[in-house]
């Protein structure tokens, strides 16, 4: 239940209330607006209790759960309140803020040299963080796995270098705590979004998440697994729509934009969007991309290569490094549009008027 | 030695102590533990676990500190306390 404090309630009034949950063994979460305090408690409550707390004190209503979802629910988000998880140290490092974040890299990192090439270039483009996968889940046993603990050394290494906070996939719950070691952001991908014992490990570690969408994930489903994480008390949740299967073969995954703005009506949590697993071709990833912004995305994750056709892991959906650049000058644009900015980047002039 | 490598020793030495001061915490739980049993009082006490990080809070929200993480950190203590407490050998241990 989501218990809302009247505006005049005292400190003391919020410490008892959640006091008088927590001793029957429920937990309590905190969210102020500035005007009232709201205090959510995920677990079941019985109509006693229920009673008892609605008749506390500086209490003014007592509301269900609307959604089985809670710690990631808007109830919890009073006056439209949104979480921004910050994945660096610069201003504009926060995602779900003003400012877009876009990530980009190679799908998995090759060798050091490729990794700062890309992290130079990709920074210099405007991008917020480096992506670039340690550890692959590929659909064949006898694809590319990725390079493991060497690649996690050479990204370290190429974020020390480009100054770029760095995003990587952790695949199983025993490398964690390793990734963490390495990496800014862990990123846990759309085959493991209901690994649940991966998902309580790395809501276990203070690192943010980036969660992204199963393959054929509701967004109720999206948000429960994200609720594993919050519920290890790791607030620190990204989510991120990157395509859903469908009858459709055009595109690798049929991007769900409509699950954007769903999104932010449910949650307090920001929203990216993969427009590059999505497409599944390097010529769809900006149309996509524009339309995500367009739709209140609140960052990109992309996939950028120096030598796409040389890649070892989808080349075909990767951009070069000056289509990124291109596409970052477009998504401003549409930033502009959407009453985001894009730090570092500026549309020209005539490319805001057309 | 750099201003940095100053305040990095000064961390460490603040962790060694609250390592130890939470030794000392689980110590205490197990013997307030068995004081319990011993009384025929069953020793998990959620309304006391409540009550503590009530205090918890409020000494954090005195101290200017954030509450919430505070709250965290109180009840990840209270979890680690109560693993000791149902391993009363095996804390026994860590106090010899």
């Amino acid at each position: 239940m989501v218990i809302v404090m009247a505006t005049n309630a005292t400190v003391a009034q919020v410490d008892g209330t959640r006091e008088q949950l927590e001793r029957l063994g429920l937990r309590t979460y905190l969210a102020r607006d500035g005007f009232r305090a709201v205090i959510g408690c995920p677990g079941d409550v019985d109509a006693v209790t229920s009673k008892g707390v609605a008749a506390l004190p500086g209490v003014e209503a007592i509301l269900p759960w609307r959604a089985p979802y809670r710690l990631a629910s808007r109830q919890l988000a009073p006056r439209g309140g949104r979480t921004v998880v910050r994945i660096g140290d610069g201003p504009d490092a926060g995602v779900g803020g003003p400012a877009l974040v876009v990530i980009a890299g190679p799908c998995s990192v090759e060798a050091p040299d490729m990794l700062l090439e890309t992290a130079l270039a990709v920074g210099q483009a405007g991008a917020g963080a480096l992506r670039g996968g340690a550890f692959k889940p590929r659909t064949s046993p006898y694809a590319f796995q990725g390079l493991g603990v060497e690649a996690l050394r050479w990204l370290a290494e190429v974020r020390r270098q480009a100054g770029l906070p760095v995003v990587t996939e952790v695949l199983d719950p025993r490398h964690v705590d390793l990734v963490a070691e390495h990496a800014d952001v862990l990123q846990v991908g759309a085959r493991n979004m209901q690994n649940f014992p991966l998902l309580a490990e790395v809501g276990r570690v203070r690192r943010p998440v980036l969660l992204k969408r199963g393959l054929s994930a509701t967004v109720t489903e999206l948000l429960l697994a994200a609720e594993y994480v919050l519920a290890r008390g790791n607030r620190d949740v990204i989510l991120c729509e990157r395509g859903i299967r469908t009858f459709e073969p055009a595109t690798r995954n049929t991007l769900d934009v409509g699950a954007i703005p769903v999104l932010r009506r449910e949650t307090h949590l920001p929203v990216i969007v993969d427009p590059s697993h999505a497409a599944g071709r390097a010529e769809l990833v900006a149309p996509l991309a524009y339309a995500a912004v367009a739709a209140g995305a609140d960052g990109l994750i992309v996939e950028v290569h120096p030598h796409p056709e040389t890649a070892r892991s989808d080349g075909e959906q990767s951009l070069s490094l000056p289509e990124f650049a291109a596409l970052m000058r477009g998504v401003a644009r549409f930033a502009w549009a959407a009453g985001r900015t894009l730090p570092g980047v500026q549309p020209r002039r005539q490319e805001v008027a057309a | 030695m750099t201003e940095l490598d100053r305040w990095r020793a000064e961390i460490e030495r603040i962790d060694r102590a609250l390592v130890a001061l939470i030794r000392e915490r689980v110590g205490a739980a197990r013997r307030a533990a068995s004081a319990k049993r011993a009384a025929g009082l069953p020793t998990l006490d959620p309304a006391q676990e409540a009550a503590v990080v009530r205090r918890a809070a409020a000494l954090a929200r005195e101290a200017g500190l954030e509450e919430e993480g505070v709250r965290d950190l109180f009840w990840q203590l209270i979890g680690l306390t109560r693993r000791a407490e149902q391993q009363p050998s095996a804390a026994a241990a860590s106090e010899r």
